[in-house]
């Protein structure tokens, strides 16, 4: 998989139209003011996650939703554990910060979260672009985020030696700091790019 | 001074006593290590599929058949001794359940099977190996004892 300055650039702005229905949703969702962008848009050969993701046996928690239709791929949402207990705390209205590896209120919120995530990447994409994609019910994780991107990379029994990741920014509540990755199957970002005739 | 060699995803590292080699957080890949205690040399490899029958294109070390061939010939090249080497690994966890469910395809299980046949093809002894369960595991391997240091995030840390 290869992609010209220019393709990386539609994805960016894709991915930032993606984020601005996402940030919506999430203010709604926490009524807070909660701003979201897209700083990069990277493609990263496998043997260079950990430059693009850090220590790959930081804990994380990450959100996983198989993306379904005529783009299909799957997306990955990876927080800090403090971001997500505090989202979880806010949604849930909760005097103290849950525990996020047990409290099973704290990571259903959180898959909320993932679904209403992703689901305004997905909407976004699918108002832009015409093509219908429906995201699945989210599963979710709490280890080492390179055990859990490995999982899913190769879940399929075949991998891409290059991985896309879009960065985001989340501010408005403290530390939230998320990545959102989504690994296009085969075939799929040409589609994209086939629409938008690039 | 000893080096921690540091193996990324489909990625492979050889080394010398005093050197460690280190793979930061395996999921359902496999983390293998093939080494010669006699001579003091030791290979890590971090494997993400069972074989590159199917799709082979890429990095060689990405595939249990093609990574250990590739570790074997390195390791022989630098004075290894072919009959001498020993095997160990970790990994082929099942991070993600969908509703309690499992996928189909258990991937991690694969792994640990393919590089278990692949290991015995070459008539290299497997001596331990800690894989499967749902967690990530990091592991550290000291090329001068011949041991594979396992740290998870709440299963505890061993050493095989």
């Amino acid at each position: 998989m290869e992609i010209s300055a220019i393709r990386l650039e539609a994805l960016k702005e894709i991915g930032n139209i993606g984020s601005g229905h996402a940030a919506t949703s999430l203010s709604n969702m926490l009524q807070t003011r909660i701003d979201m962008s897209v700083p990069k848009v990277w493609l990263v050969p496998l043997e260079r996650m950990s430059e693009a993701l850090g220590e790959m046996d930081a804990t994380r928690v990450a959100l996983y939703l198989k993306v379904e239709g005529e783009a299909s791929g799957k997306a990955l949402f990876v927080l800090p554990i403090e971001s997500a207990e505090q989202i979880a705390r806010n949604l849930l209205w909760m005097e103290e910060t849950p525990d996020v590896f047990g409290d099973e209120m704290a990571q259903s919120a959180l898959r909320e979260v993932g679904n209403i995530l992703v689901s305004s990447f997905v909407i976004a994409l699918t108002q832009f672009s015409g093509i219908l994609l429906q995201p699945s019910v989210p599963a979710l994780a709490v280890d080492m985020i390179g055990a859990m991107i490995d999982a899913v990379l190769i879940e399929d029994g075949r991998v891409d030696d290059n991985v896309l990741i879009i960065d985001t920014k989340l501010s408005g509540v403290d530390v939230m700091e998320g990545k959102f990755l989504f690994i296009p199957d085969e075939g799929s970002l040409d589609k994209i790019f086939g629409v938008f005739g690039i | 001074m000893s080096t921690t060699l540091l193996v990324g995803m489909a990625d492979y590292k050889v080394g010398r006593t005093p050197d460690i080699l280190m793979t930061a957080g395996l999921g359902s890949c496999i983390g293998i290590c093939v080494y010669d205690l006699h001579t003091q040399i030791g290979s890590m490899g971090h494997i993400m599929l069972p074989s590159s029958r199917d799709n082979m294109k890429g990095n060689a070390a990405k595939y249990a058949d093609t990574c250990l061939e590739i570790m074997l010939q390195e390791l022989t090249r630098l004075g290894g001794n072919r009959l001498r080497l020993q095997a160990k690994m970790a990994g082929g966890a099942q991070m993600f359940s969908f509703n309690g469910k499992t996928p189909l395809l258990k991937i991690g299980e694969r792994n640990a099977e393919a590089v278990q046949q692949e290991l015995k093809k070459a008539k290299i002894p497997l001596l331990s190996y800690d894989v499967g369960g749902t967690h990530g595991r990091t592991i550290n391997f000291d090329i001068k004892t011949g041991n594979l240091h396992i740290k998870t995030i709440n299963h505890g840390e061993k050493v095989i």
